[in-house]
């Protein structure tokens, strides 16, 4: 585990407790899934509740990624708030797991592709973007998406990579100008 | 049974009927996980609430199919209506029956994982209660100031980050304080053993899931 | 055992202009128990830290030996064993659930065989007085017990040095008292060296053998035996106060009633089911002991908390309030400045107090004084975070005047702050509340300059809270 190494005990802590304090804010928005689930239900198309929402889950994975510039943050940065969230109240068990897995990958092959050096706009998109992908190559299997008519699996797509790219790349930068204006990081991080 | 191993178990588990088509199986792995939970003294509340939980969502996946999937349209919405029970159910003979400890003392004693990694998450886990309190007084504070903080506020998230970054120092602080050297050897007064059983449950679970999948002729 | 010699110690934040300690030479004996003190912000905590290696002394800014090994040649893993030290907040302490969990890490991480272990923990926890805490979840336990849990775990480890940075902030007398027994028993049976960081220096006079001083130019001075009484004396004063308060008599316009209200902190009790109404358009001090549950009580007030019985802010009970409407009404001060702030720069603070603020009176003309006043101006371009703490206290003052809500609730609101910047926040409070008649309800330890603003006064002590009229 080499890459283990370049990890310090503190930026364990602070990913995982970014996880964390960002699973209890969206606990919050619980209430908007199932309210627009319970109302696509009948015209067949709830399941656009869980693309407009799943940027707002993939964030923590783009924002570790984007924040802390290490190979590897945005994939322990998504498995880390996983694997806390199927202990603490999560009742989707290990499904969870292999979500934050295939989230947090996905996060990271945009930084791959931009070969760790674009912590712009472009490395944010093209995050945005290979996270669509790979997790709705996942949903394809996962969620019987494969059997959908086209037209829906296209709409679904959009949808999704628009909730990627606003919650997981305008929110994070926005997020992240912040933290830059603010000097925070620079006492904890040099790179 | 050793936690890592249950966990690769039921991980394996679920990625196979991830792609499975059978409800059968699916409904087999819910009785099946029903039982091993009861055997675990699981209160039937909470396999009542187990049961109401993912109604909603499996509700939603069975009307998409049902009303714009293509081919074998029932089949499909009852294919993935009982898949997401299959899911909470095998999910949920892990996360009643072992808790993060437990998980953690396995990774590190029988996979030798880092112990920075095993305590880092343990240590903000064990925060879980302050940090959602800590999110009430962020909200609040907004509040008092006129500012709104809803989920898609930036300010939301800024603070939540500077507050992880301070308690994040402090906590690694406090470790380090306690004894704590990043990669040093350490001894365990909690054994975790990986025992021969372990292995066998493993690979008779499975098999049988094999069996479940390719052998078994369910309808 | 280990004498520590300080040589030429020099540290600076890298953000910060001034050296935060400046070429320290001092040698603090072993076996002895020494009080560090001088004011908030004065790098007591950064001596510390540096002491520990938790922070890293940078090469050629001096060294700190420990019986002339320089600690930077100490390995790692012996660190523990030679110092330990405890924390002011007693939140970010622990690794784990439980105490004994977290005392099984800290000796696991001391490599102590595992058959050893159970005695180790077992004996920590008897010497300390909280066998029955051992399987307690740490998060349920009060500021006093974490602390308690917090010297176990060192006792556990046997650290040779003991540094103990503000320990006593969130504990309540009586753990205070205890916590002191132990660690004078651990100087005089196991011959342990104690170094014990505290701007509070209440019944420290007979115990320690030696006062330290960190001077306003940073360099550290052992205070001539022959000062003692006038320093311990000097400060005795600073909480005293010879005024009285009038008791409120009834009927008066309510502001808050209290109906058989009780707090709980874990499975603490804090406050006795109590009834009790405050005065609108009045000032109300409360004081009493650390760890009482003064801050629980405001967190119950602004809805933070759970409690049990009923709370009316006027005329409604504050659970059928809009949470919106509510903190415009009754806003915090909340005791860390920084939970406040919600932008980066002063100015954009300022900004944003102003256009959300309840009322007028803060015209920029009246900011602009205020912020010469409290010493801010020239900062209105700097970020918030990189201010010091007691910038940072004064701005959030204002900030939290410029709302002007109805009901100002204080926590603490003079902690840290030099003698001169009280002075400016009291002389703007006062001059603020004539206009604009805000309720204040105060915490507060520090009286010096506050008293004369304070129209009535509460005690909360031993899980009562009254009104009395004299400290």
């Amino acid at each position: 585990m080499k890459w283990a190494k370049a990890w310090q005990l503190s930026d364990i802590i602070l990913i995982a407790l970014i996880g964390i304090f960002f699973g209890a804010i969206f606990m919050g928005t619980n209430y908007v899934y199932d309210v627009l689930t319970a109302a696509l239900a009948p015209v067949g198309l709830s399941g656009l509740a869980n693309e407009l929402l799943l940027g707002l889950w993939c964030m923590p994975g783009m924002l570790a990624g984007y924040m802390l510039r290490l190979k590897g943050s945005a994939t322990l940065g998504e498995l880390l708030a996983a694997t806390v969230e199927m202990f603490f109240g999560g009742q989707w068990g290990i499904s969870t797991l292999i979500s934050g897995v295939t989230q947090g990958f996905g996060a990271e092959l945009g930084y791959i592709v931009t070969r760790y050096k674009h912590y712009d706009w472009l490395g944010l998109t093209a995050s945005a973007l290979t996270t669509t992908i790979v997790t709705f190559g996942w949903d394809l299997a996962r969620n019987g998406y494969f059997k959908l008519q086209l037209w829906l699996l296209i709409l679904y797509f959009v949808v999704r990579f628009c909730s990627m790219f606003l919650f997981g790349g305008v929110l994070t930068r926005l997020i992240t100008d912040m933290l830059d204006r603010s000097h925070v990081l620079k006492s904890t991080h040099t790179n | 049974m050793n936690p890592s191993i249950k966990l690769l178990l039921l991980f394996i588990i679920a990625l196979e009927i991830s792609f499975s088509l059978i409800i059968s199986l699916n409904i087999a792995l819910v009785i099946l996980a029903i039982g091993y939970l009861l055997l675990h003294h699981t209160k039937c509340r909470t396999i009542g609430w187990l049961l109401i939980v993912p109604l909603l969502p499996a509700i939603g996946l069975w009307s998409t199919q049902y009303i714009n999937g293509t081919g074998n349209k029932t089949l499909m919405a009852w294919v993935l209506f009982t898949r997401i029970y299959a899911f909470v159910f095998t999910g949920a003979t892990f996360t009643l029956t072992t808790n993060i400890l437990q998980l953690a003392d396995s990774l590190e004693q029988n996979w030798h994982l880092p112990s920075k990694f095993a305590y880092g998450v343990l240590a903000a886990y064990n925060l879980v209660p302050k940090i959602q309190h800590e999110v009430k007084i962020i909200r609040a504070a907004g509040l008092m100031r006129g500012q709104q903080l809803s989920f898609w506020s930036p300010k939301l998230y800024f603070k939540a980050i500077l507050v992880s970054i301070n308690w994040s120092q402090n906590l690694a602080q406090a470790m380090t304080s306690h004894g704590f050297v990043e990669d040093a050897p350490r001894t365990h007064y909690r054994h975790c053993p990986l025992r021969w059983q372990d292995w066998a449950i493993f690979i008779v679970g499975l098999g049988l899931i094999q069996l479940g999948l390719f052998v078994i002729p369910w309808s | 055992m280990a004498n520590i010699a300080l040589e030429n110690l020099t540290y600076t934040y890298p953000e910060a202009q001034a050296p935060t300690l400046n070429q320290i030479q001092f040698t603090f004996k072993a076996h002895q128990f020494t009080l560090l003190t001088g004011p908030s912000g004065t790098g007591k905590s950064t001596l510390l830290k540096l002491m520990t290696g938790l922070l890293k002394l940078p090469a050629n800014q001096g060294c700190i030996r420990y019986n002339d090994q320089p600690l930077t040649t100490i390995a790692a893993t012996e660190r523990a064993g030679k110092v330990a030290l405890m924390f002011q907040n007693p939140n970010q302490q622990f690794a784990m659930d439980t105490v004994e969990n977290e005392l099984i890490f800290a000796l696991e991480n001391r490599q102590v065989p595992a058959n050893e272990i159970q005695a180790k923990l077992t004996a920590a926890l008897a010497f300390v007085g909280i066998s029955e805490l051992r399987e307690r979840n740490l998060s349920h336990l009060s500021g006093g017990e974490k602390q308690k849990v917090a010297l176990a775990v060192i006792v556990a480890m046997d650290s040779d040095v003991i540094l103990l940075d503000e320990p006593f902030a969130s504990v309540d007398p009586a753990a205070r008292a205890s916590l002191l027994k132990r660690l004078i028993q651990l100087r005089d049976q196991a011959g342990k060296t104690i170094i014990l960081a505290d701007h509070d220096l209440t019944d420290y006079e007979t115990l320690v053998d030696q006062v330290v001083r960190i001077t306003p130019d940073r360099h550290l001075t052992a205070v001539p035996h022959a000062d003692w009484s006038t320093l311990f004396a000097d400060f005795a004063r600073t909480g005293q106060t010879d005024q009285r308060w009038r008791l409120p008599n009834q009927p008066a316009k309510p502001l808050f009633q209290l109906q058989k209200v009780a707090l709980t902190q874990g499975r603490h009790r804090l406050l006795q089911p109590t009834d009790l109404t405050l005065l609108r358009h009045h000032n109300t001090l409360i004081t009493g002991p650390n760890g009482s549950g003064k801050s629980t009580l405001f967190e119950s007030l602004v809805r933070l908390t759970d409690y049990d019985g009923q709370i009316s802010y006027l005329t409604d009970d504050i659970q059928t309030l809009r949470r919106k409407r509510y903190a415009r009404q009754v806003a915090l001060l909340f005791q860390d400045a920084e939970t406040q702030f919600l932008n980066i720069t002063v100015a954009e603070e300022l900004a944003q107090s102003q256009k959300y603020a309840y009322g007028d009176y803060f015209t920029p003309a009246r900011i602009t004084a205020a912020m010469q006043q409290l010493n801010l101006t020239g900062h209105e371009d700097q970020v918030i975070y990189t201010l010091s703490e007691g910038q940072k206290k004064k701005l959030q003052i204002l900030l939290m005047l410029i709302m002007q809500s109805p009901v100002l609730l204080m926590d603490e609101p003079l902690k840290g702050l030099d003698l001169k910047s009280v002075q400016a926040l009291v002389t703007l409070l006062k001059s603020t509340i004539a206009e604009t008649h805000q309720s204040l309800i105060i915490i507060s330890h520090q009286l010096t300059g506050l008293a004369p603003l304070i129209d009535y006064h509460l005690r909360f002590e031993q899980q009562h809270l009254q009104y009395r009229e004299a400290l």
